[in-house]
């Protein structure tokens, strides 16, 4: 079972390659043919991700979340089905190829550095982790598409006022779709996060009973949930529009992903899991 | 095949020309009575704003193009149109004239969709006074499957190329719901018209126009449904519209960039679609640099136009294919319709029925029963083809090109299914 492991390591970066190919090839040339087969290809390179991560919890007798090398295969799997999901609801095929690349880079970070681990640290085994976890990992995915599909309005923003018709102009779904995407990401992300803030909170104690209030993992997290909160509640009334929310909802996204980089592999922090 | 064409059109001569021998319906069928006493037995005018042409199936060998277009000059009395005005066709060429024509290559804008329609009416008309046979019938056929494959199979047809269309192809790059905006149109000229009922094409939900004179915005209100502004205040209610586009013929800006600012401050900073499609611009240019604000002139809709262009040129050989299908199809069909070949398929098809049903009931004779059951039949068919086979025989003396023989041979080849089991066969 170990030996399918390592083959599928290897072989799932190069599904998400492969994915991101079609995906990419689709975008430039628009043949109306692959539409349909970059969408099986996908799905396909999901269900494998899924079996992956299944004998990987079978054989180490533990799911994929113990350390950030895991986490990093399970969020570019996220990232990927969540936007899978936002594909078949919303039926826009052009931005696919935006967001696989983050589930590549990911990927192969992962596929790279992650380790046969049958130790677990005592503390780590816990339902209420697992809980937490799955929720961090579909509220950063959330947040993750809302940050491309902003990085995507701003692009497409710039290309209407520069008077440029180019790939862009011609491949993307129009502003307001863009915008609607990016924000009901947040929104989503937003609720997990808050769902995952929740129960590290609850469970944080009972793992690490010496914790600082001050840690990095805490602040950074506070910031970022505090940013969205605000970011969505000045949209939902109105006062903030276009531009200045999907700019906002991007900051968000680096400062989330700069806090895990910080906590994870510099800072001294209860979070640290390396 | 004898099908004749003349062609005045955009390649051929200039507009004031065109324009000349522009014919109407009533001018149409009135020509048609003539042509049919004097030179076609089938034939059909089409005669658009960049096109007049003329097809027909000559009664007489001798009549050349000439005829034709003296025919046409005599009528329309034009001394300044000369021969050379005129593109000619005969047979092949004709058809891949029409051909292209239809598939809207041989437009003056690449890819241009109206013109099957008016082919589809120069044919009404033409039907209409009963002139045309089932050989037109059948051009008339494959040139609307032309037509009709190139728009669906290509990209000939793709995206906007007129500056108008361009303005509706942008602000659905900014807007997904157009049925949930409101647009205001500034001066309602032409140019301002046809943008204004563009927009009530693409569901619009509230369209409003203003014009200097109200007379004018009155009447095209009440055509698409539009509420109108009066001209001396229309700047107080901006900020209520999503799309602003205008056309009007001032000298001067009539929208400064403070007056946009205001505009967008009472808005909430909500995306706002500026459309400046007059010359000289109406909208000062710099309101692009205010934030959410989207603002176009003719010469960014322009660059827009120029790449479909270029699209749609670059989809000519796709339809150039399509038109040689189209042809290689037609002419199988024309050719078949000879004396020989047709007996031939006659007395294959009925052979064909004759040995699978001896085959199938075979089993129930003795076998010396078989080889009379095969004498039987074969005698029966014989005896059933002699008189379509002589009577086919005795029509083609009146010479291959004949009309009548065409339509015989047609006869009996739709009646038995003779295209369809040849098809079959291949």
């Amino acid at each position: 079972m170990v030996e399918t492991i390592h083959v599928s390591n290897v072989l799932l970066p190069i599904l998400y390659l492969l994915s991101f190919g079609i995906y990419t090839y689709d975008f430039v040339k628009g043949h109306p043919r692959l539409s349909n087969v970059k969408r099986l290809f996908l799905f396909l390179t999901l269900v494998f991700h899924v079996f992956y991560l299944i004998i990987r919890t079978i054989a180490f007798d533990h799911p994929p979340i113990t350390n950030v090398f895991e986490i990093f295969t399970l969020i570019a799997f996220a990232i990927s089905f969540s936007y899978f999901i936002l594909e078949l609801v919303t039926d826009v095929r052009g931005t696919g190829l935006f967001i696989i690349f983050i589930s590549m880079v990911f990927q192969i970070i992962s596929t790279i550095f992650i380790r046969d681990l049958y130790e677990v640290r005592e503390e780590l085994r816990s339902n209420l982790l697992g809980f937490h976890v799955l929720a961090a990992m579909l509220g950063y995915s959330g947040i993750t598409l809302s940050a491309v599909y902003g990085f995507l309005y701003l692009m497409l923003y710039k290309e209407l006022k520069l008077n440029k018709f180019g790939l862009i102009f011609n491949r993307l779904p129009n502003l307001e779709i863009l915008e609607k995407l990016s924000f009901y990401s947040a929104v989503i992300g937003f609720i997990l996060l808050s769902v995952a803030i929740a129960t590290g909170v609850i469970w944080l104690p009972i793992a690490f009973p010496k914790f600082s209030y001050l840690d990095p993992k805490l602040i950074t997290t506070t910031i970022v949930w505090l940013m969205y909160g605000v970011g969505i509640a000045l949209k939902i009334s109105g006062q903030w529009q276009g531009r200045r929310v999907v700019t906002l909802s991007i900051v968000g996204f680096l400062i989330a992903l700069t806090s895990t980089i910080v906590t994870n592999f510099i800072a001294t922090s209860f979070h640290s899991f390396y | 095949m004898n099908l004749l064409a003349i062609s005045l059109n955009h390649h051929t001569a200039s507009v004031d020309k065109r324009e000349a021998v522009h014919l109407n319906n009533d001018e149409i069928k009135k020509f048609l009575d003539e042509l049919k006493e004097n030179y076609f037995s089938e034939g059909f005018i089409l005669s658009t704003c960049n096109r007049t042409e003329i097809y027909g199936i000559p009664i007489k060998s001798e009549l050349n193009y000439l005829h034709l277009t003296n025919f046409l000059l005599e009528k329309k009395a034009v001394v300044e149109i000369t021969d050379e005005n005129f593109q000619k066709f005969f047979s092949c060429s004709a058809l891949n004239h029409l051909f292209r024509v239809t598939a809207g290559i041989d437009s003056l804008l690449v890819g241009d969709n109206q013109i099957l329609g008016q082919v589809k009416e120069s044919f009404s008309i033409a039907e209409e006074k009963g002139f045309v046979g089932f050989l037109l019938k059948r051009v008339f056929d494959h040139a609307m499957k032309v037509g009709k494959r190139a728009k669906t199979e290509t990209l000939i047809s793709e995206g906007a190329i007129t500056v108008s269309y361009a303005a509706v192809q942008l602000i659905e790059k900014i807007f997904s719901n157009l049925s949930k905006k409101s647009a205001l149109v500034i001066g309602v000229g032409e140019t301002g018209e046809i943008a204004t009922k563009h927009l009530r094409d693409k569901g619009i939900g509230k369209l409003t126009i203003t014009n200097r004179t109200f007379e004018k915005a009155e009447k095209l209100a009440e055509e698409v449904h539009a509420k109108i502004l009066p001209f001396a205040n229309f700047k107080e209610s901006l900020h209520e519209f999503d799309i602003i586009i205008s056309a009007t013929s001032a000298k001067d800006y009539i929208l400064s960039k403070d007056e946009v600012k205001v505009m967008m401050k009472k808005r909430g900073f909500a995306a706002t679609v500026l459309m400046d499609i007059a010359i000289p611009r109406d909208i000062d240019p710099n309101s692009k640099n205010i934030d959410n604000v989207f603002y176009h002139d003719i010469d960014s809709l322009s660059i827009i136009v120029d790449q479909n262009l270029k699209k749609r040129k670059d989809e000519i050989p796709k339809v150039q294919q399509i038109i040689m299908e189209e042809l290689i199809s037609f002419f199988s069909w024309f050719n078949s319709l000879e004396i020989a070949p047709t007996i031939k398929s006659l007395r294959d098809l009925f052979e064909e029925v004759r040995i699978s049903e001896v085959d199938k009931y075979k089993n129930k004779f003795s076998s010396e029963d078989v080889e009379k059951l095969d004498l039987v039949t074969k005698r029966i068919i014989n005896k059933l083809l002699h008189h379509p086979t002589t009577g086919l025989k005795k029509v083609s003396e009146l010479g291959t090109d004949s009309p009548e023989v065409m339509l015989k041979i047609a006869l009996v080849r739709d009646m038995f299914g003779l295209d369809k089991s040849e098809e079959e066969t291949k």
